[in-house]
């Protein structure tokens, strides 16, 4: 727990945290000012809408976080003080993960509040907010299991992030549906999606293919943790760590 | 004497720049100084020794383990990076503290203050690191690689920044550590410092191993390069002239009162000295070695290569 805390602690004060929250509100502000017309059935509905097309700034958001954890310690020279001490690689990779994960699910609540606080004001159900931090939790999850090994591995590591963003996330899993299954938002997606039983048009596009399911959510993020741990131990064990 | 730290055959390189070139030696209780141009390989090489960077070809085995495979052989190696990097944010007692508690160490902040004590940096220890000077981060970032009482400690210039007091209390301390029979290899361009605090030492150039041993022995092995010696006397002229007479003397310079002697054997000039004072009615006054130093003998392995 210390490298965590010591890792998260290092990610959260940087003056970089305001300005992702506030990347992170976006969905909360949009929500604020479409809400004012709107019936409260038509809220409901635009609530789930927003939180999954527009949330998807949290993408970036996660993404600049994530890929700081171990990358700002190699960059700055620092990572001696965390290599160079008698903690198994999986452990670092572990506690690597984690602390990306807190401090992206951080990030994400902090935006999460602002929606639910835009939602409050206008009447929306607490029944629709609140499984929002799951979704923000869930994609926390994928996205720090995917970004934590790239910031580590490559020095554009934001770069490449964008590109696994906008690329895959973005634009060809819309277009393949094979790709869809690999995208994080839509497998955080499935699973707020079930936990609030939503539907329509809007959940239909975001989602894609991407079945409705917080069990199968679960597993598959499950599954990229794994995935993401095992590539970042392998780096640690050979890769050069300066 | 058995080596603490073994490097057999070990090559580095970044694309097609060789920066360590199959370095084969060992290092064993007592203070080693890594001598070497800008370039040369020694960070790499201490890199590659600490299980930061993987060597391209070759083993490393600290304590008879691979850092690589096997982390707890952090629990008798640290490391002083070269970098100034240090967590700013933290005050020197965090930082050390942070670097006990990675440790796992029994006692964090019992250690951490024993070690602070030690590199007499207990006033300044809740001060944030952002504001320390250069030298003072260098001693922090000692502290915090004493923390568990190392077998073997890897030191990057780590005298970069110190002023002369610090430099004198960090030498001194990391002679002490040498003497207690841990391994120190210190990594350094400052070469009158690494002659004060290195029993033995060892040069690199272009990624190689230039010369190992003490700083005598390497300039004895240097059969190539006449030995030169610094003669003051009150008449050096009618020296130089009686020495050049000799076969053993290859040649003389004059500068002032002073005459520098160029000999293969200084053996043989320091038995034909006294004679030839006493035959030409000379007063010597001085003789002193003109090349022995650790920078002449550096000077010699550098321009050779």
């Amino acid at each position: 727990m210390t490298l965590t805390m010591h890792l998260y602690r290092r990610l959260m004060m940087k003056g970089r945290v305001f300005w992702l929250v506030l990347l992170a509100s976006v969905p909360g502000v949009i929500i604020a000012v479409a809400g004012i017309d709107m019936s409260s059935d038509g809220l409901a509905e635009a609530f789930v809408a927003i939180m999954m097309s527009v949330g998807f700034t949290y993408a970036i958001a996660a993404l600049i976080l994530t890929v700081s954890t171990l990358r700002d310690e190699r960059d700055a020279g620092t990572l001696p003080y965390i290599y160079m001490r008698p903690i198994p690689r999986p452990t670092i990779a572990a506690s690597s993960l984690l602390a990306g994960t807190l401090a992206a699910a951080t990030i994400g609540l902090g935006g999460w509040l602002s929606t639910v606080l835009a939602g409050l004001i206008h009447g929306a159900p607490m029944s629709l907010m609140l499984p929002g931090a799951a979704l923000l939790v869930s994609a926390a999850v994928g996205y720090a299991a995917i970004f934590v090994p790239v910031g580590y591995l490559f020095s554009r590591s934001v770069l490449i992030g964008l590109g696994y963003v906008v690329l895959v996330e973005l634009a060809l899993s819309g277009l393949v549906s094979g790709l869809a299954q690999l995208s994080i938002w839509r497998i955080a997606g499935s699973i707020y999606v079930d936990l609030v039983n939503a539907s329509g048009i809007e959940v239909n596009i975001v989602l894609g293919p991407v079945a409705p399911g917080a069990g199968g959510g679960a597993l598959k993020l499950a599954v990229v943790v794994v995935l993401g741990a095992g590539l970042l131990t392998w780096a640690l064990r050979r890769r050069d760590a300066l | 004497m058995t080596n603490t730290v073994e490097v057999r055959e070990v090559s580095k390189w970044f694309g097609p720049k060789v920066a360590v070139s199959e370095v084969t030696i060992g290092f064993g209780p007592g203070v080693t100084g890594l001598l070497g141009p800008n370039g040369a390989g020694k960070t790499t090489l201490m890199r590659v020794i600490a299980g930061l960077q993987v060597p391209s070809q070759g083993s490393v085995s600290v304590l008879g383990r691979d850092p690589r495979v096997d982390p707890s052989v952090y629990r008798v190696m640290t490391l002083v990076p070269e970098d100034e990097a240090v967590y700013e944010h933290l005050t020197g007692r965090q930082f050390v503290e942070l670097a006990a508690r990675l440790a796992k160490v029994d006692d964090p902040v019992g250690r951490a203050r024993e070690v602070l004590e030690t590199v007499e940096l207990t006033d300044a220890a809740d001060r944030a690191l952002g504001g320390y000077s250069k030298g003072m981060r260098q001693r922090a970032k000692v502290a915090a690689a004493l923390i568990p009482d190392p077998q073997v400690l890897l030191l990057d210039e780590p005298l970069n920044g110190a002023d002369p007091v610090q430099r004198a209390q960090l030498i001194r301390l990391f002679k002490e550590l040498g003497a207690a029979g841990r391994t120190v290899v210190v990594s350094s361009h400052v070469l009158r410092e690494v002659e004060r605090m290195a029993d033995r030492v060892i040069a690199m150039v272009d990624g190689r191993l230039a010369a190992v041993g003490s700083v005598a022995t390497i300039r004895a092995a240097m059969t190539d390069k006449p030995r030169q010696v610094f003669v003051d006397c009150t008449d050096p002229r009618r020296l130089g002239s009686a020495l050049m007479a000799t076969p053993h003397v290859l040649g003389v310079h004059l500068s002032g009162n002073r005459l520098m002697i160029e000999a293969a054997d200084v053996s043989q000039v320091a038995r034909l000295l006294p004679r030839l004072a006493v035959e030409d009615d000379l007063t010597i006054s001085r003789i002193e070695p003109a090349d022995e130093s650790l920078e002449s003998v550096f000077r010699y392995l550098v321009e050779g290569r």
